[in-house]
């Protein structure tokens, strides 16, 4: 964990041992993470880890417990989120308003010259936001954010719902802000996304227990792969072992699992399949981290 | 700043209910206040019963505007024509000082009535039947009943209902192999029962708290009330199927609610508004509830002195009720209904899509 | 049995939501329908549960009673509890008292949300929900299950939770349809469709949409023409529709998603073409 001097904006932004407490639950655990322009920063963890909690403590939407949450160096505040891009999962624009009038009204916002409507969405630009598809709104959403060219952006799960080319073209944008020079903290569930993220940050239970790259993140986690014709019941048969079952198209994997024990499983099934040891993936990291905090234990941090 | 208050104009002109509840709202305040808002009443419907009845009727000032003449009554005929509502007053002329009955669930009337008749006092006795001490509080308590049945008929059923369609449930219950009858019926019944224990409640706590009589039928009440739920919870139904979320029904249920508050004589007597505005009292249904809790409890009106609020409550619980179910029913219904029941049905071909 | 679609037209207003689409569903396997929002998959999902009617075209599913339906929505009603959830669909189902304990409980139990009975659908996390919706409708042991993107929105644990769910409903017997935005899950379906502005853009087993691309896609570190290219994980894609063997780069094997992503830019363009 690098440690920058208070006064050193290197980060755009920067947590440190953030906890942010509600009630009983620790909805933050002593996070310390940072975004350094030019990067994109992949943020990943299950619903309820803690993730866009985070981001709203490094918004300064929401004060921390304990800790320290700092914008381009310095405690957040409004005039540091003038240079902030921040797309919320509800992606925060105005229904009732067209495109061009929600793209004036942010530009005004953020004192801008009055945008044009962006090409991909000059068909749009006299309907309602209301009217638009999901697609189409979340472009609109990152036009908005985009507008004030941010140094920093915030982006929470902005592909859910998405079609594969309107996501790659998303995801073109984000790539394109940080060759620019733009920090990107991105939120995702969707480990293609992932690997395209320069660095991974993986939330579990409001901490932080791995980061890095993609290799960082998976840790220690190993995986087997298993070809069965019948895969359905080499899934099935497993399970009910017990096992930390994912799929790979038609093949069942195991995180963690011990080629030799899955073996007596399947034959104990009777069910011809060829098992070998593969690289483990980041959903299976977040599966045996799932499985841990069900029962109960601490998950191992890397 | 600017921007801001741009935005807001702009979002403003599109959210028609709230831009029509900006420029209905104050105009009905306005005509209600000016037109209908008036305590005091001109005239008011006389009956003179008794063997002096044609000599009494000429003498009385022009504020009694003599509907009955009948020489051969007596004073039960007076106070029959009074509990039956006909009349706001009635003399009662004899031998000795001639009686004046006024009927106190009428306050407005009864009150004017009274201090014209202070300046008589020689030749009347007035005598306060059903709220001798001109209280308020007994004729405000079996109209707010009536009040209370609209709010929870018609705001709070509307939110449950659309709560449904807000989360997207009705889309599963549509689905489900359940009768869109029982889903519309399942979905409206909890509510006529808690607003009908609701009613009881507040009926007896009235009673207990402010001493108000029941007087009538409690059958009569019933009746009554149990027409005015059907029409009030059509209302919820039929807002509900016009919103999509909460708040839009709230604010529809209030421009139901506004000009029930204020034009159905529970606050303003009908007979003090002007006309422009009094035909508008009869179009709600709480107009009509009223004249019924009132009728009943305080005066103890009989079933069929009240035919009039009984028929158009009836009137407007089939056509409200009924109305705001069917369209209920259309939600649960395919889109377009060319799909049978179970397998295989083969829809009637459309007009050639315009592909490009 | 196989249910389905076949030519289906929906219009809503002047707006054409399906154009001609057919989907098969046969029982014991998994369908996807892939797309983005607006592709028209909820209007072909809510077609064969039978809340849109078709303008054109046939439908072919089993009676009411015989359909489990998780719509896009919320799809659990948020102010009851997990076992009253249970409770209120069963009885909509016929299933009340052991019968409905004996269906119920082993569907909880692999959801892993026996342990939440009491809980209010309202909070629980946005995973459980989803699990939940899924429970309730497997309730009357479905013919034909028609699930609305169960897994949009839903972290990847649970999303493998959810798939095993699912397979093991096909592997019952259940002929799944279910939408989705996820690639990697489509791939996994015994056939897909894709859907793109309610046309049929393609259709099949994984391996003959895949293998119906024509051209080559190469991985790359440079795009010739950006137009033609994407990202996929840490490398970037460009797809020659003409087969023409390009200088640099390496050829590559192409998934679902490279495939769908190469298919709508060639709808893009013959779009632009057509103009």
């Amino acid at each position: 964990m690098t440690r920058q001097s208070t006064t050193s904006p290197s980060f755009l932004t920067e947590s440190r041992a953030v906890s942010k407490r509600f009630g009983h639950f620790d909805a933050v655990d002593d996070v310390s993470m940072n975004v350094a322009g030019g990067e994109v920063v992949g943020l990943l963890g299950a619903n309820g880890a803690g993730k866009t909690t985070l981001i709203r403590i490094l918004l300064g939407l929401i004060g921390a417990s304990t800790g320290e949450a700092l914008l381009m160096g310095e405690p957040p505040s409004r005039e540091l989120r003038r240079s902030i891009g921040y797309v919320p999962q509800s992606l925060g624009l105005y229904d009732d308003l067209t495109v061009q009038e929600n793209l004036d009204f942010t530009a005004s916002a953020y004192s801008q010259p009055r945008p044009s409507v962006p090409a991909d969405l000059a068909d749009h630009a006299d309907t309602l936001v209301g009217d638009l598809a999901l697609g189409t709104q979340r472009r609109l959403a990152f036009a908005c954010a985009l507008l004030h060219r941010p140094a920093l952006l915030v982006l929470d799960e902005p592909t859910s719902g998405v079609d594969p080319l309107s996501r790659a073209r998303l995801w073109d944008t984000i790539h394109q802000q940080a060759d620019a020079g733009a920090g990107v903290l991105v939120t995702t569930h969707y480990m293609q996304e992932a690997q395209q993220c320069h660095r991974l940050l993986l939330m579990s239970g409001g901490r932080l227990v791995a980061q890095g790259s993609e290799r960082d993140v998976i840790g220690g986690t190993t995986a087997v792969e298993i070809s069965a014709d019948d895969w359905a019941a080499a899934f099935s048969a497993l399970e009910r072992a017990g096992e930390a079952v994912t799929l790979d198209g038609t093949d069942v994997r195991v995180a963690d699992g011990d080629p030799y024990r899955l073996q007596l499983v399947l034959e104990a099934a009777s069910i011809p399949a060829q098992i070998r040891s593969v690289p483990a993936t980041i959903e299976e990291r977040m599966t045996v981290l799932a499985r841990a905090e069900r029962v109960g234990s601490t998950p191992p941090t890397s | 700043m600017r921007a801001m208050i741009l935005k807001e104009f702009r979002e403003l002109r599109r959210d028609r209910r709230t831009l029509a509840m900006l420029i209905a709202m104050p105009l009905l305040l306005l005509v209600v206040f000016g037109y209908a808002a008036n305590f005091s009443v001109d005239t008011v419907r006389t009956a003179v019963v008794g063997p002096q009845a044609e000599q009494a009727t000429a003498q009385l000032p022009f504020f009694f505007d003599v509907t009955t003449v009948e020489p051969d009554g007596n004073r039960s005929t007076a106070e029959d024509l009074l509990q039956r509502g006909e009349v706001d007053v009635a003399f009662v002329s004899s031998t000795g000082p001639a009686v004046a009955l006024v009927d106190g669930s009428n306050l407005f009337a009864a009150q004017s009535i009274v201090s014209v008749l202070n300046r008589l006092s020689d030749q009347v006795t007035t005598e306060v039947l059903y709220n001798p001490g001109l209280k308020t509080s007994w004729v405000m308590i079996p109209a707010i009943i009536g009040l209370i049945l609209t709010f929870i008929g018609t705001i709070i059923t509307s939110i449950g209902l659309v709560r449904e369609r807000q989360t997207g449930t009705l889309e599963q219950l549509a689905v489900m192999p359940i009768k869109p009858s029982t889903v519309i019926f399942g979905k409206i019944a909890p509510y006529f029962l808690v607003a009908s224990i609701d009613m009881a409640l507040i009926t007896v706590l009235g009673m207990w708290l402010f001493n108000v009589p029941f007087n009538g039928n409690p059958l009569v009440f019933a009746l009554g009330g149990a027409l005015f739920l059907f029409v009030v919870l059509g209302l919820g139904v039929f807002i509900s199927t016009v919103s999509q979320n909460a708040g839009q029904a709230i604010q529809l249920a209030f421009f139901f609610l506004m000009p029930q508050i204020l034009l159905s004589g529970m606050i303003f007597p009908l007979d003090a508004m002007a006309a422009g505005v009094r035909w508008i009292a009869y179009f709600l249904p709480l107009t009509y509830f009223t004249m019924i809790s009132r009728g009943v409890m305080l005066r103890g009106a009989p079933l069929d002195s009240l035919w009039l609020p009984v028929v158009a409550l009836t009137l407007m619980a089939l056509l409200v009720f009924t109305g705001a179910v069917l369209r209920f029913r259309r939600d649960l219904a395919p889109t377009r209904r060319k799909r049978g029941g179970t397998s295989e049905s083969d829809a009637a071909s459309g007009a050639e899509a315009g592909s490009t | 049995m196989s249910y389905g679609v076949s030519d289906a037209w929906v219009r809503f207003g002047s707006q054409v939501a399906l154009r001609g689409v057919s989907v098969g569903v046969p029982a014991g396997q998994v369908t996807a329908v892939v797309g983005g929002d607006g592709a028209g998959k909820s209007t072909l999902l809510r077609a064969l549960v039978g809340r849109v009617g078709l303008d054109q075209g046939s439908v072919a599913a089993p009676a009411r009673e015989r359909i489990g339906y998780l719509p896009a929505t919320t799809g659990s009603w948020l102010d009851m509890s997990v076992q009253e959830n249970i409770d209120f669909v069963g009885g909509a189902y016929g299933l009340t008292g052991q019968a409905l304990a004996r269906r119920a409980d082993p569907l909880l139990e692999r959801a892993d949300l026996a342990g939440v009975r009491d809980r209010l659908s309202g909070q629980l996390s946005g995973g459980m929900r989803r699990k939940l919706g899924f429970c309730l409708a497997m309730l009357p042991d479905p013919e034909l299950l028609v699930l609305d993107e169960p897994s949009t929105g839903v972290d990847p644990v649970s999303r493998v939770d959810l798939w095993r769910l699912i397979s093991e409903a096909a592997a019952n017997g259940s002929a799944v349809l279910m939408s989705t935005t996820y690639l990697d899950e489509a791939e996994r379906c015994a056939s897909l469709l894709v859907l793109h502005e309610g046309h049929t853009l393609l259709s099949g087993t994984p391996h003959e949409v895949v293998a119906s691309l024509s051209g080559t896609i190469i991985s790359t570190t440079t795009l010739s023409r950006p137009a033609f290219g994407w990202r996929h994980g840490r490398e970037l894609r460009e797809w020659f529709p003409e087969g023409r063997q390009p200088a640099g780069g390496s050829v590559i094997t192409p998934d679902l998603e490279d495939v769908v992503i190469a298919s709508s830019l060639k709808l893009g363009m013959d779009g632009e073409e057509r103009l």
